[in-house]
């Protein structure tokens, strides 16, 4: 037993996030930890780290106890991570970020060429796209995380700890990512692998530890005893909701948005489709297929240079997400929902009422106390927002409540398109099947969802009809059964039968 | 947690006491602080300076910063005191005069901002210079003497210990601390510096969210300057020369956050009274006044790292 947490407790104010926590862990093997938002496993993660100290408990590595000062303690000792929040250095190129901890010399100065070859080793691992020269903040959300993999990779750590490496890229790196720990195992790495993906979770882990409000409820048994019923009941504490959605009639005689032959400043080209009422349209593709850049240049975020778009059949220039709201009463939830979706430092209230204030405001202008929690109270109880008050820091709130807050903020401008990215990232089995419905929901409504997703069983429970995008155009349509197999088969032999093709050149 | 640590845990708690204890001492210690007249004098030079301390309030409110907020209050204060003396206009009129030229600067800053994509701070330490150019050429460093009678005596006139002039900081005071908690403008200010992108994507249009902080914090340092010219009975050109690290030092002190998203008008108006009291207690101690810059920035230090403290202690618990 490599790595072993005897009895480890937390407690940060006002929540006790880990009681008498315990978890074992071998060389050779992968382990699972499971558990909802909150449950306690980042936690636990940073305690091993070295980021946090436990109040009571201990680690011990190869028998013997061990105590992290700091996380470059943790480093030393032959711990790497990659943790659920960026740590990357915006303005630094990849391959510095990569092997920031050292950085290689030659005659005292940093050895650039030395950095580049180190670098595109561990990042061929997963992705040979990555340019290592590049400075990260040119990257996409989904490049971030595989240059944070490779960061870790590159410790050449006997301990691995992987808080939701698979939270924002695709199943084509996944796989990727998914043979190179089989690799490290073999080779004697312990690896701990957080992810609220059961289907990930069954396909690699060995073990299994399960904790739930802050307690173990399952302490490393094997993942081959295991059913996905038996795992969510643990995490969740029942059994988990079926996917299987509400029927939705969407009216296809209404067209709300349609793009016709658009081409962008992104580089898309020929993209044209339809979005009907009450219609739930999905967005497939890849990482870099350029499905965030399409919905971005459609509500003025980028230049739309040829084409036409037209809102409930009336031709539409989309100046900015001003005009987008208040003109076309278009809403927009951005896949990185603490940068460009929330007001981390300002309330509930303010988040969500963000987009009313000119509509609440009386006679004179102004916006009292009352009319805003009169406007936004009832999106909040309907949206089961759970929080203490509505005057709470909306950074103090969980991953799936603030993403509630972000689709309640649109529910109360009284949206007629919703254009959602990556909506379920990084958030918990309940809460995410709550979204699911509360999006179906929204959609039987009357309101039109242009839904963005990698999460293919996502995509499979919730549109209607799914567009696959790869290489900057729109590469095929499915309908949508709502069969996993067939549905999930269909999209990417879609997205193989043009990968091979020539690009072609304007 | 004790009450002591409680207390200190609230905003601008330790401002109060701050200046709790500066009034009990220099009651205390010398007999002239609590006479009419040095409450009166004291009071006076709180006015200019709480304007002051909300031009930057505002800009830093909204994520930027307003280098020029004392360069255009020199400006405004010779085009006042200009057109009056010059061209005889009348106070009536020269006043929202004034105050459109604090405006017209400031839309110079927020415009040159949005549309260059420049930093505003970049902007405005340009545009600082070229004011101040303008200012000391036009006047050759020679000031307006000639005020109205009218504007003087408003400058010096009291009801017991309290200044004429304070009618303009309590106006001021009142409409900031409504605008930014009650109107709809305020509000889109205060959230696009809490996230401008989240902002943005929101509907927040970004130009007018910079644009209108930088008009609203050139008119705020236009007021400034027409009650620095009444208050000194002639418009000097030198007006607003130490004027920036007064606009940094009131909003800070009074728990802004340097990254925008959060002001207090309280607290900015706290902390310009402390400073009023330290200024004054120097005087009657018959300190060298350089002194208050060292204690000012002494002052900038201690509330930074209270509020840091307070950051910390509120997570940690």
């Amino acid at each position: 037993m490599v790595l072993a947490i005897e009895g480890v407790s937390k407690t940060f104010p006002g929540v006790r996030a880990l009681e008498d926590v315990s978890l074992d862990v071998n060389s050779g093997e992968i382990h699972a930890l499971m558990g909802e938002n909150g449950a306690g496993k980042s936690t636990l993660i940073k305690i091993i780290t070295g980021v946090h100290r436990p109040d009571t408990g201990r680690i011990l590595l190869d028998g013997n106890p061990a105590t992290f000062a700091t996380p470059r303690a943790a480093l030393a000792a032959g711990i790497g991570a990659v943790h659920q929040e960026r740590n990357l250095i915006p303005r630094f190129s990849v391959g510095e970020n990569i092997l920031l901890e050292r950085l290689p010399t030659k005659n005292a100065l940093v050895d650039y060429s030395t950095i580049d070859r180190e670098a595109r080793r561990y990042l061929a691992m997963l992705d040979r796209s990555i340019d290592t020269r590049l400075e990260v903040r040119a990257l996409s959300v989904a490049q971030m995380q595989i240059v944070e993999i490779a960061k870790a990779l590159s410790l050449e750590a006997k301990i691995l700890l992987m808080d939701e490496p698979t939270a924002s890229i695709t199943e084509h790196e996944t796989a990727a990512l998914f043979t190179l720990l089989r690799k490290l195992r073999a080779d004697g790495v312990a690896i701990v692998f957080v992810s609220h993906k059961l289907e990930e979770v069954f396909a690699i882990a060995d073990r299994v530890t399960v904790l739930r409000d802050g307690k173990n409820v399952a302490i490393g048994g094997p993942m081959a005893a295991m059913t996905r019923q038996k795992l969510v009941s643990l995490m969740i504490g029942r059994d988990e909701r079926i996917a299987k959605l509400t029927e939705r009639n969407p009216d296809r005689s209404a067209t709300v948005l349609e793009a016709r032959g658009l081409a962008t400043s992104f580089g898309h080209h020929d993209v044209s489709f339809l979005l009907h009422r009450g219609e739930i349209l999905g967005l497939y593709g890849l990482v870099g297929a350029g499905r965030s850049e399409l919905v971005r240049a459609i509500i003025g975020d980028g230049r739309i240079i040829r084409g036409e778009l037209f809102v409930r059949e009336k031709p539409a220039r989309i100046a900015d997400m001003h005009a987008a709201l208040t003109q076309y009463r278009i809403g927009y939830i951005s896949e990185d929902r603490k940068q460009e979706g929330l007001i981390l430092m300002h309330s509930v209230k303010t988040n969500v009422a963000v987009t009313i204030w000119g509509r609440i405001a009386n006679a004179l202008g102004l916006i009292t106390k009352a009319a805003e929690s009169r406007a936004i109270t009832p999106f909040v109880e309907r949206l089961e927002i759970r929080t203490p008050s509505l005057d709470q820091a909306v950074g103090n709130l969980s991953g799936g409540n603030q993403q509630k807050v972000s689709i309640a903020k649109w529910l109360a401008a009284n949206v007629d398109i919703l254009i959602v990215d990556e909506p379920t990232v990084g958030i918990d089995v309940k809460t995410k099947a709550y979204l699911h419905e509360l999006l179906s929901e929204i959609a039987r409504g009357g309101v039109s969802v242009l839904l963005i997703s990698s999460d293919m069983p996502e995509m499979v429970a919730l549109a209607d009809r799914i567009l696959v995008m790869h290489g900057f155009r729109l590469v095929g349509e499915v309908a949508n059964d709502h069969r996993y197999e067939s549905v999930s088969k269909a999209i990417m032999s879609r997205i193989h039968a043009v990968e091979d093709e020539p690009v072609a050149v304007e | 947690m004790s009450g002591f640590r409680r207390v200190l845990l609230l905003e601008w708690s330790g401002l109060a006491l701050a200046i709790l204890i500066g009034c009990a001492a220099l009651a205390i210690f010398t007999p002239n602080f609590l006479t009419e007249f040095n409450i009166y004098v004291t009071l006076r030079s709180f006015c200019v300076a709480l304007l002051v301390g909300f031009a930057q309030m505002v800009t830093l409110g909204v994520g930027q910063m307003n280098i020029a907020v004392g360069a255009l209050g020199g400006l405004v204060a010779i085009v006042f005191g200009g057109v009056m003396e010059t061209y005889g206009v009348p106070i009536a009129l020269a006043v929202p005069l004034a105050l459109v030229v604090g405006a017209l600067g400031g839309l110079i800053n927020g415009i040159l901002t949005v549309r260059t994509g420049i930093n505003g701070f970049i902007i405005t330490l340009a545009t600082a210079s070229a004011f101040t150019g303008i200012n000391f050429g036009i006047t050759e460093s020679i000031p307006f003497y000639k005020m109205p009678p009218a504007l003087v005596a408003f400058g010096e006139q009291r009801i017991g210990a309290f200044p004429y002039l304070l009618v303009a900081p309590i106006i001021v005071t009142a409409f900031l601390a409504v605008f930014f908690s009650r109107t709809v403008l305020g509000r889109q200010l205060l959230a696009y510096g809490g996230n401008p992108q989240a902002a943005e994507l929101s509907g927040i249009p970004r130009e007018r969210a910079i644009v209108m902080a930088h008009v609203i914090s050139g008119t705020l340092a236009a007021s400034a300057a027409v009650l620095a010219v009444a208050q000194l009975g002639s418009a000097q050109p030198s007006i607003g020369t130490d004027w920036l690290l007064l606009s940094f030092a009131a909003p800070i002190i009074g728990g802004a956050a340097l990254t925008g998203g959060y002001i207090s008008v309280l607290g900015t108006t706290f902390a310009v009274i402390l400073i009023a009291l330290i200024e004054n207690g120097m005087v009657l101690a018959n300190v060298d006044p350089y002194w208050v810059q060292f204690l000012l920035g002494a002052l900038i230090l201690a509330a930074v790292g209270l509020n840091r403290w307070r950051a910390i202690a509120a997570r940690s618990g």
